[in-house]
């Protein structure tokens, strides 16, 4: 077996105890930033759709700031404006920064579902009296989000490799901890080469579920 | 049942409706005729406050409506209205597009709009379609949905807009011999159509909008023997 393979194998079972329990990490830090997220995006898809120009601008306005700035830059920022104010452990300061990141793209991905559905859905709900938040809640809503889930499950892929970024804060997520394992082992290369692979395998089995879950879609297609 | 008192209704600068003075009698059956962008349209969406218009009167069964002040959701409620293109909810079944605004507007017991649906359906021909969703349905059984939708809420009046124009001609009938049915029963009808067979055999009066004007108001015999207007005349040679 050539050389590299050999170390290869023995880095990864030297550090998957470490790394694994990172990984449980990156997903923690993953779930509440897409979840947070979603929040923040239907809020601001909300504010972008109203007819009120102030409440448009706001939406605008953060969606372009967040779109506009390195995610980076967003961490670091949140992470010493927050902890200013109140204390925060860092996991919770990185998924914040995470949701309020992705909320912007998220935002955009529900707008742009919710004005995709036909405007003779909301035109017939309203003919039969139901009020716009029962047409908004009822009709074009669970049309909308069954259209987002496709763009919502590649911004969570999105958003799993973005976590990497919430090292600069110190939270022991899976980038963290490889960072750590290559400056105390000397073995960079290899180090990195196998938490590239952790990634890859995340991802690929997330994207794995999202097709399974568009085929069912399509073949309960309604 | 339905009054128009000079309705007028722009779009920026686009004036579609200029003064539309119109009474539909209870159980009265008007079928709407004119040329594309003649307003058919703007004119029933304005009887449900799909659009608002920018002067006149529109009274619904004796009450006089306003635009701003009234709860127009409880309006809409007692005015059906079926559209060109079905819009029945896709996401629902035949039998929950039905019971969908009983429920929410009317509060109705579930159990209770579900047995009136089954009778709407059965009224529609429809009996055996309640659970499947409306992708699996031709044209003309979304559409008898549709009215069976509509009829579910109760409405004093129904407005229908071309209707039968996004059918395969083979489906046509179908939707007809439902509104026929409508009729005969005593609904009171507005029908935006091209079916010039069903305007002789169904209406009461059939009304030819030029130009956001109504010029000729009279019934079928009339209407298509002799009308007074040269536009009307035209336009009865274009369709027949
Ligand atoms: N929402 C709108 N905004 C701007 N213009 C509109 C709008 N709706 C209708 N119009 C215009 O108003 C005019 C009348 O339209 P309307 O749809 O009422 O005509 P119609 O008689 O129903 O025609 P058709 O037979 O093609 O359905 C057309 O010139 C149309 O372009
Ligand atoms: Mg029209």
């Amino acid at each position: 077996m050539p050389e590299i393979l050999v170390t290869l194998y023995e880095v990864l079972k030297r550090t998957y105890p470490g790394f694994l329990d990172a990984v449980v990490i990156t997903l923690q830090l993953t779930a509440v930033g897409v979840v947070l997220g979603c929040l923040l995006g239907l809020f601001f898809a909300l504010l972008k759709l109203s007819k009120s120009k102030p409440l448009q601008w706001i939406a605008n306005i953060y969606i372009t700031v967040i779109r506009g700035t390195p995610l980076i830059v967003q961490i670091t920022f949140l992470y010493f404006g927050i902890v200013e104010f109140v204390t925060l452990s860092n996991f919770w300061a990185g998924a914040i920064a995470l949701g309020v990141h992705n909320g912007a793209y998220i935002a955009e991905i529900f707008r742009g579902a919710i004005q995709g559905i036909d405007k003779g859905q909301s035109e017939a709900s309203s003919s039969l009296g139901m009020s716009k938040t029962q047409t908004m809640k009822r009709i074009v809503f669970p049309q909308a989000l069954k259209r987002s889930i496709p763009p919502l499950g590649n911004q969570f892929i999105i958003a799993l490799k973005d976590s990497s970024l919430v090292y600069v804060i110190g939270v022991a997520e899976l980038f963290s901890i490889a960072n750590r394992e290559a400056a105390q082992s000397f073995q960079p290369f290899e180090t990195y080469l196998v938490v590239g692979l952790y990634y890859l395998v995340l991802v690929m089995i997330f994207s794995f579920l999202l097709r399974l879950y568009e085929n069912k879609l399509d073949v309960d297609k309604d | 049942m339905l009054t128009a008192k000079n309705i007028h209704k722009s779009f920026g600068e686009l004036e579609v409706l200029k003064g539309i003075d119109l009474q539909v009698e209870p159980q009265e059956v008007v079928v709407l005729v004119g040329v594309s962008g003649s307003g058919k349209s703007t004119l029933l969406r304005c009887f449900n406050f799909l659009e608002m218009i920018n002067s006149g009167e529109i009274i619904i069964d004796g009450k006089q409506i306003n635009g701003k002040k009234d709860n127009l959701n409880k309006i809409r409620a007692e005015v059906g209205m079926v559209f060109q293109h079905f819009n029945l909810f896709p996401h629902k079944t035949v039998l929950e597009n039905i019971i969908e605004a009983p429920i929410q507007v009317k509060k109705k017991k579930k159990a209770d709009a579900i047995k009136h649906a089954k009778q709407l359906l059965e009224k529609v021909g429809l009996s055996d379609k309640a659970d499947v969703y409306p992708s699996k349905l031709s044209g003309g059984q979304k559409q008898r949905v549709a009215i069976a939708r509509s009829l579910a809420m109760e409405p004093k009046v129904m407005l229908f807009d071309e209707p039968t124009s996004a059918l395969d001609p083979e489906l046509v009938s179908e939707v007809l011999a439902v509104m026929k049915q409508l009729a005969e029963e005593g609904m009171t009808m507005v029908v935006v159509t091209h079916e010039m067979r069903f305007a002789k055999e169904v209406a009461d009066r059939i009304i030819m909008l030029d130009e956001g004007r109504i010029i000729e108001s009279a019934d079928p015999k009339t209407f298509f023997e002799n009308p007074s207007h040269d536009r009307t005349r035209q336009f009865i040679q274009l369709v027949e």
